[in-house]
């Protein structure tokens, strides 16, 4: 099977800005591999080197084994789907789809069964005739993807193509996109801010922050299980604490301003600085004074109603803000929702997990590394 | 009249006025002159009743007298050569400098700006001497006149151009590029299609100031033979002049007039509204 990508010590600098930082991914083929960080962190530029718009400083791209980083676009059997899916104004649908068909040897015929057969795939027969500016932004979106999935690549990347949809379309085309991959069983390469998108549609995620992989795992691995604070942040709304660690056990202990808590998950044989984390949802809330292990008292000092949910900020002692949310389930609450109720929070083991220290971004050193002079735009 | 400017709800009045007397100003003097034009008498000056005479009469007209009929087609001649050589290079340069990212790329930027501030007299001057004293070979008349046109229009096509190609972005090329198509396809594909607009707007801006052109064609031509229209007018608008020759001016204004026009609408049909007046705006 084809379509396998392996990316070794892959950097790019823009003169003094490291964009790409070094990393290291494995994406098997039929993968639908996605690339998750917010703005800056490195995910497009990835993105754009392995379809060869932008020349790596250093470091291998290796497509099915050959290391393909001094190809020329045209070259690579890679396409792309853009996030402002650049389909060509002066050409009508069935002339972008069928633009990249001529550097194929095909007869004129199976060019035509080939667009049309991709037209039906995406769901747009009918629509040959008409100009990019005349369909709605999903009808576009289909478009740019049946114009890359005609060429059959081996790896089809996409950045970001659903950015500019709006939220229903996008949750529509999120199912039939990987429907799509499903089908056609070729590898996806897919880059997204959006976390829930990520955590939805991929097989695998890598959580990119500062140029480098934070963390790469399966969906439900980077959320549950996150190695480090960017991660658990990025993903979802976490609390997160700074604490010292010591042994207490087998598990960990951690000391949070003047209390010591037990922690069973994460890191917990990293001793000294760490971060604390648990999720809004993993907090029990108590009415004030419970007694036990693992509780602090605090003060309800927001309180807002979800639907699902419940959500209260809670200052506690020792001044750290927290999250806990209550599900809204029909059971009679245990405890008052207003402002200002003082509430007791139970942090429990098994929802307290120790977290190390997210990487310090890195600059490049010009004694080091060649740099390009000329920023790309 | 100052209570009528004064208006506390609306858009200032006098703001009004001003624009409306602007416009008067500027028009007015011409349109006396095409005006005189169509005078039945010889006077330039005293209405004399309407006449097509200096267009099409039998003698002395625009239609029959040699001397206007070889400045027009000289001038037209030169309006050719001008856009055919000075679009497909001035393409070609903006392309090439589009791309130019390296140390020196801005200052050529600059450079190739020069010659729209340049004073046209001193431009005028250094050309001639170019072709006296450097280019004795070349000399002067059509071709020197040919050159020295192209030189400076350049930069205006140069300039639409770009304007284009910034407002295209680098997107399509790449994904020509990503679509398997080579660099000379991702150009004659891709790049130059989207380029028709600002190619037909430069072409007819090249041509429009080449007719209205006197200072660069004035300096560089060799005999009677290299006169243009607005060489002629200079000449003879001190000596004993007839209607006739408001009759070439009004046929010079028409066809800058057209083929701006036609620009801008063909540009308008291409391309979005606010390129197509930032266009407008660069007409003179």
């Amino acid at each position: 099977m084809q379509g396998e990508i392996r990316l070794e010590e892959l950097t790019k600098a823009f003169g003094e800005v490291v964009a790409v930082d070094g990393i290291d991914l494995n994406m098997p083929p039929g993968e639908f591999f996605t690339m998750l960080g917010p703005s800056g962190c490195g995910k497009t530029t990835t993105l754009r080197m392995i379809a060869g718009f932008e020349r790596p400083t250093s470091g291998r791209i290796m497509l099915d084994g050959s290391d393909v980083a001094q190809v020329p676009p045209h070259r690579r059997n890679v396409n792309t789907v853009f996030q402002s899916y650049a389909l060509f104004p002066h050409l009508d649908v069935a002339g972008n789809v069928a633009f990249g068909l001529k550097y194929q040897k095909l007869t004129t015929e199976e060019k035509r069964r080939k667009v049309k057969g991709i037209l039906d795939l995406v769901r747009l027969s009918g629509f040959e005739q008409r100009k990019p500016e005349q369909l709605s932004g999903g009808q576009q979106q289909r478009v740019a993807l049946a114009r890359a999935l005609v060429l059959t690549p081996t790896v089809l990347l996409l950045d970001e193509p659903l950015g500019a949809l709006d939220a229903r379309l996008r949750k529509s085309l999120q199912v039939e996109l990987k429907a799509i991959q499903h089908d056609i069983g070729i590898t996806f390469v897919f880059v997204t801010h959006d976390q829930e998108e990520a955590l939805t549609m991929s097989d695998r995620v890598a959580v990119m922050n500062n140029g480098q992989v934070e963390q790469a795992g399966s969906p439900r691995e980077v959320y549950e299980e996150p190695k480090t604070s960017f991660v658990a942040d990025f993903l979802g709304v976490s609390n997160l604490l700074d604490a010292d660690a010591s042994a207490d056990g087998g598990d960990c202990s951690l000391r949070i301003g003047e209390r010591s808590f037990r922690a069973a998950q994460g890191a917990t044989q990293a001793r000294g600085e760490v971060k604390a984390m648990i999720r809004p949802e993993r907090i029990g809330v108590e009415p004030q004074g419970t007694a036990g292990d693992n509780r602090l008292p605090g003060l309800v000092e927001r309180s807002v109603f979800l639907g699902g949910s419940h959500e209260l900020h809670v200052r506690v002692l020792g001044g750290d803000l927290l999250r806990a949310t209550i599900p809204n389930d029909g059971r009679a609450l245990s405890v008052g929702l207003e402002e200002g109720t003082a509430v007791t929070l139970h942090l429990t083991p098994e929802g307290l997990r120790v977290l190390t220290p997210s990487q310090p971004p890195r600059s490049a050193d010009a004694a080091e590394r060649p740099v390009e002079t000329a920023p790309s735009m | 009249m100052i209570n009528w400017l004064r208006n506390p709800w609306g858009k200032p009045r006098w703001l009004k006025l001003i624009t409306v007397v602007y416009i008067l100003w500027s028009i007015v003097p011409v349109a006396i002159a095409i005006l005189f034009a169509f005078n039945a008498g010889r006077s330039r000056t005293t209405w004399q009743g309407f006449s097509f005479r200096w267009f099409t009469g039998a003698s002395g007209s625009v239609m029959h007298d040699p001397q206007y009929q070889g400045a027009l087609k000289h001038t037209l001649i030169l309006a050719v050569i001008c856009v055919a050589v000075a679009t497909p290079l001035g393409v070609a340069l903006a392309l090439g400098l589009q791309r130019w990212r390296g140390p020196g790329g801005g200052t050529v930027n600059t450079v190739m700006l020069l010659p729209l501030v340049t004073p046209e007299i001193v431009m005028g001057v250094a050309l001639l001497l170019l072709f006296l004293r450097v280019f004795p070979e070349i000399g002067l008349g059509t071709p020197a006149q040919a050159i020295g046109q192209v030189t400076f229009t350049l930069s205006y096509v140069v300039v639409i151009v770009r304007g284009r190609l910034t407002s295209i972005g680098p997107e399509y090329e790449e994904a020509a590029a990503d679509l398997g198509a080579p660099p000379h396809d991702q150009l004659f594909r891709v790049v130059l299609p989207l380029l028709v607009p600002a190619i037909i707007a430069s072409a007819a801006v090249a041509f429009a100031l080449s007719i209205d052109d006197f200072v660069v064609t004035q300096y560089l031509s060799g005999n009677a033979s290299t006169t243009t229209v607005s060489m002629l007018l200079y000449a003879s608008a001190r000596g004993a002049p007839t209607p006739a020759l408001n009759a070439i001016a009004t046929v010079a204004l028409l066809i800058t007039l057209a083929t701006l026009t036609l620009a801008f609408l063909v540009y308008r049909r291409f391309a979005s509204g606010r390129e197509a007046a930032a266009v407008a705006a660069l007409d003179i």
